[in-house]
């Protein structure tokens, strides 16, 4: 296990940047998730950490040594890719100790550690088999094994379970996740899926254009997004968000649009005030849109139109136009019924409510 | 009733064409091998009479240099396989895995000697080879037969390795191997495949190759295609003969077709 | 891998490009490069075989080979006559008969590996057995044609017939080739856009108008290139079936260039007339890149 350090790393092809002066600290057995709409350069940092790409600038050191001029195979890391990338003419076994023959490891030990790897994994049947004999997830667990009969510093996984189908996919994840306990490694983790990202990551890495957004915790970048985009990326359905106008009468500030009016608390009105835009962002995650009126005093109301009702069975989701043009979802219960065209009556808790400045889209704190 | 008419005048005429392309690209192979075993007295109206004979064969192989030709060609293009194809993987993989200007100007090079006609530069290298004392012997033959494939089997090769996913040389590169390991170890078995189709083409194209055997050839080193022109050329009426050493030129080729089909489909595709 | 370059600016990544492309390289420089300079350098003098002074005589091969009337009236006009129509035809049929071949009938497997015969079979051979099949006395085809109340043609003895014969041949061989490639092509097409196509009610022939060739057509153009490109330097079946007769009446740009070479024993003169062809051939190979690339990206 050895730390990785990310100083400053840039990655032109050109004169264009693709990647803008990264800086990431991952502790020794740390699991980060590099996540991001594709071309965020989740991938390219990835791959520079790799050494399939060279930086343009910058430093990147494994442990205590800067690896920028390191090739691939001296860095010792292991890597998972999107399509396997499975030898195609080897058989399972072959294939699991290619890396170790590679570095001239005794065949002993190398029957010994694919053994190992084998029964972690479930793949002792399929040890003679070549790849094309294997299904979709099969082979991504061969590449896995191909990973930890080496005990590398580190891991790399580039969208490891996007080729799988959505069944096999939430299998594999909860296999990685048991993995990593029974193989504690430093891993860095890529994928588009903020799903992957909030259940597998120690720390997660929002990335866009290039640019980091947020480092955080899962639960820091759901309940404290650090701009906009964050907010509107993670979470499914995205986050609501509103145009709204602050104003302050009798020492009571509220959040203002047309049919919707929502009193803040103290605490956030004096952050509020203090940044001193009238005209901000609101947002709020759909599950906070509650259905009813709220039991006390708790909470502001605002009705709606219901446009579409989604009913998914443990809950269910509601689409409402709100103040005239915009857009909301909600998160019920799936009990509760509605049709579509009905008014209703939504309220929320002002607490749960987070706010952007309307020009930087930053949050505001 | 009309659309049960129109069925079966469809069906026939369909039949009818795919008997007719059958004849036309049969036929004149028929002719041939009919007048390779007739004797020689029988060679005019060929579908007359009924006595066929192999002896144009065991003449025909009791000519030295009918034989001598034969296995010259053989050698040849056996050797010249393998170095073609040696010498111009590594280029396909260079065009199919970087970028650069080294990768576009080698492009443009390849492209553009591709259009080159093969007299151009066939005719000077007989000059070449006389004064390097390497006419008509088998390197004088052989490198010029690579030279000809180094163009277009790299563009082939380009797309064979096109065709296969780069991330398992980036797996090959993490575990341990060199740029070399990847493209050796990784790469190339895996373009293994279509590197077989082509060699069996490449084979087949350097054993009928005629203008390199016709100029760069001789009595020393004599080729099957050059040996069978002069036949055709020179003597120009023993037909049963000659068709009998057309008909064993031919073998390679119509082995390759039956029993490699698979491969020459594969091969023309690319 | 290393962003450091070595004093020459050329990084680790590019020494092994260069080393991967090395002996194709080195091969080409030696076995075509510079036999096209030694070439060049001979266009420009006297030099014929049986008395080689090479005197440097400056352009007057070019404008020897530029006022031949041969050249002229018969190399360059059946060259790209030989190009067009062998393309053009071969092209034709070829579609014609991967769609006849692009469906389920019994024998298919048979006929896929008679139309390979074609291209595996030494054009020297094709050309012997056309020679022999068309034979102005003994040849079955002849006589055939002749049988069926076709009026006589002498066909080797005249510049028409042998051309036509010429060019026949060609198509012969290189249908086959169209009509693989473009088989394949057909059976790699997906299905969706011919099923649309049937619910809307398509006749057949215009699925094949407004479908299947717009879809063929990056195949197409590619295959037209390679062919053209190689049609220009036709030499085996011309040389076999008329040895570029009667009265030099079928000579090709190839036959021309041998013929002054190893007939003529003129190696100056051969030599402009071989730079000659590799100059057209370059104006052309640009030009149809050119055209290949631009009809790529409006197809695309």
């Amino acid at each position: 296990m050895a730390e990785v350090t990310l100083q400053d790393v840039v990655k032109k092809y050109g004169t264009f940047k693709v990647v803008h002066e990264v800086n990431l600290n991952i502790a020794a057995g740390e699991f980060v998730v590099l996540v991001g709409p594709s071309g965020c350069g989740k991938s390219t940092t990835l791959r520079m950490i790799a050494g399939l790409e060279n930086i343009s600038a910058g430093t990147i050191r494994i442990g205590d040594k800067v690896v920028n001029d390191v090739p691939p195979k001296d860095r010792d890391i292991a890597m998972v890719f999107q399509n396997y990338a499975l030898y195609q003419h080897m058989t399972v076994f072959d294939n699991l100790a290619f890396g170790l023959r590679n570095r001239k490891v005794p065949e002993t030990e190398i029957t010994s550690a694919v053994t190992r790897a084998t029964q972690m994994l479930g793949l002792e049947p399929l040890l003679a088999r070549k790849p094309f004999q294997l299904s979709g997830g099969q082979q991504q667990r061969v590449a896995l094994g191909r990973c930890i009969v080496r005990r590398p510093q580190v891991f790399l996984f580039d969208e490891p379970l996007s080729n799988l189908d959505a069944k096999l996919r939430a299998q594999m994840r909860i296999e990685i996740k048991a993995l990593r306990e029974r193989v504690p490694t430093t891993s860095v983790y890529v994928t588009h899926d903020q799903v992957e990202a909030m259940t597998l990551g120690d720390r997660v890495v929002v990335m866009k254009d290039g640019w980091i957004q947020q480092i955080g915790t899962p639960l820091q970048i759901y309940n404290r997004p650090a701009n906009r985009f964050v907010a509107s990326f993670i979470g499914a359905p995205a986050m609501n968000f509103m145009k709204v106008e602050l104003v302050e009468e009798l020492g009571v500030m509220s959040a203002q649009a047309e049919d919707f009016k929502v009193e803040l608390p103290l605490e956030q009105a004096a952050v509020l005030r203090k940044h001193g835009a009238k005209m901000v962002i609101l947002g709020i995650r759909p599950e906070h849109i509650r259905f009813g009126i709220p039991s006390d005093n708790s909470g502001s109301s605002f009705s709606g139109v219901v446009t579409v009702t989604e009913q998914l069975g443990s809950e269910q989701v509601i689409a409402l136009n709100v103040a005239d043009s915009t857009m909301m979802a909600s998160r019920i219960s799936p009990e509760t019924e509605v049709s579509p065209h009905a008014s209703v009556q939504m309220w929320v808790d002002a607490k749960t409510l987070q706010f952007f400045d309307d020009k930087t889209e930053m949050a505001i704190r | 009733m009309i659309a049960l008419a129109l069925h079966a005048l469809r069906r026939a005429i369909f039949a009818i064409s795919i008997a007719a392309i059958f004849v036309v690209f049969v036929g004149p192979i028929a002719i041939l091998g009919v007048t390779s075993i007739r004797p020689a007295s029988g060679v005019f109206y060929i579908w007359r009479g009924t006595n066929f004979t192999f002896n144009n064969f065991v003449e025909v192989l009791h000519q030295s240099q009918v034989v001598e030709a034969m296995w010259n060609s053989f050698v040849l293009s056996t050797s010249a396989t393998i170095l073609s194809l040696g010498i111009t993987v590594g280029s396909g993989y260079m065009l199919s895995r970087f970028g650069g200007w080294i990768q576009r100007s080698w492009f443009a090079t390849i492209y553009i000697f591709r259009t080159v006609p093969y007299i151009s530069w066939v005719l000077p290298l007989y000059l070449v080879n006389t004064r390097l004392g390497i006419y008509d012997t088998y390197v004088g033959l052989l490198l010029p037969h690579i030279a000809v494939h180094v163009c277009f089997f790299s563009w082939l090769m380009k797309g064979f390795f096109d065709g296969i996913n780069p991330s398992m040389e980036y797996a090959a590169l993490i575990d341990g191997c060199t740029r070399w390991g990847a493209f050796y170890r990784v790469a190339l078995p895996a373009a293994m495949p279509g590197i077989a189709a082509l060699a069996i083409l490449c084979w087949l194209s350097t054993w009928n190759e005629f203008l390199f055997a016709l100029i760069l050839s001789g009595k020393r080193t004599p080729l099957i295609t050059s040996t069978m022109a002069q036949f055709v050329t020179e003597t120009g009426t023993e037909w049963n003969l000659m068709s009998a050493t057309a008909v064993l030129a031919m073998m390679p080729a119509l082995l390759v077709t039956i029993f490699g089909q698979k491969y020459v489909i594969r091969g023309l595709r690319m | 891998m290393t962003a450091r370059s070595t004093k020459f600016g050329v990084d680790e990544k590019e020494r092994f490009m260069l080393f991967l492309i090395a002996p194709a390289g080195i091969v080409l420089v030696c076995f075509e490069i510079i036999p096209i300079l030694i070439g060049m350098n001979a266009s420009f003098r006297e030099w014929s075989l049986v008395n080689p002074q090479r005197t440097w005589v400056g352009p007057k091969q070019y404008i020897a080979v530029f006022t031949d009337p041969v050249f002229l009236k018969m190399v360059l006009p059946n060259t790209f006559v030989l190009m067009i129509l062998s393309v053009g035809v071969s092209l034709a049929l070829g579609l014609a008969l991967a769609s006849l071949l692009n469906r389920p009938f019994f024998g298919r497997a048979i006929m896929r590996t008679i139309i390979l015969l074609p291209l595996t079979i030494a054009p020297v051979i094709t050309a012997t057995m056309m020679r022999w099949s068309f034979n102005d006395q003994f040849g079955v085809i002849t006589i055939f044609l002749s049988y069926l109340g076709l009026p006589d043609v002498a066909w080797l003895s005249d510049r028409w017939p042998s051309f036509a014969l010429v060019i026949m041949t060609d198509i012969w061989i290189w249908t086959p080739w169209f009509t693989i490639i473009l088989l394949a092509a057909m059976q790699g097409l997906p299905p969706e856009p011919f099923e649309a196509a049937r619910i809307d009610a398509a006749t057949p022939w215009c699925i094949f108008r407004r479908v299947t060739l717009p879809m063929l057509r990056p195949v197409i153009i590619v295959c037209v290139l390679i062919r053209a490109i190689d049609a220009f330097r036709t030499f085996d079946q011309v040389w076999i079936l008329t040895g570029g007769g009667p009265a030099r009446s079928t000579e090709v740009f190839s036959v021309y260039a041998y013929v002054l070479a190893f007939v003529d024993l003129d190696i100056g003169r051969a030599a402009a007339a071989a730079g000659i062809g590799a100059l057209i051939m370059l104006f052309v190979g640009v030009g149809l890149y050119r055209l290949v690339n631009r009809s790529m990206e409006v197809s695309r």
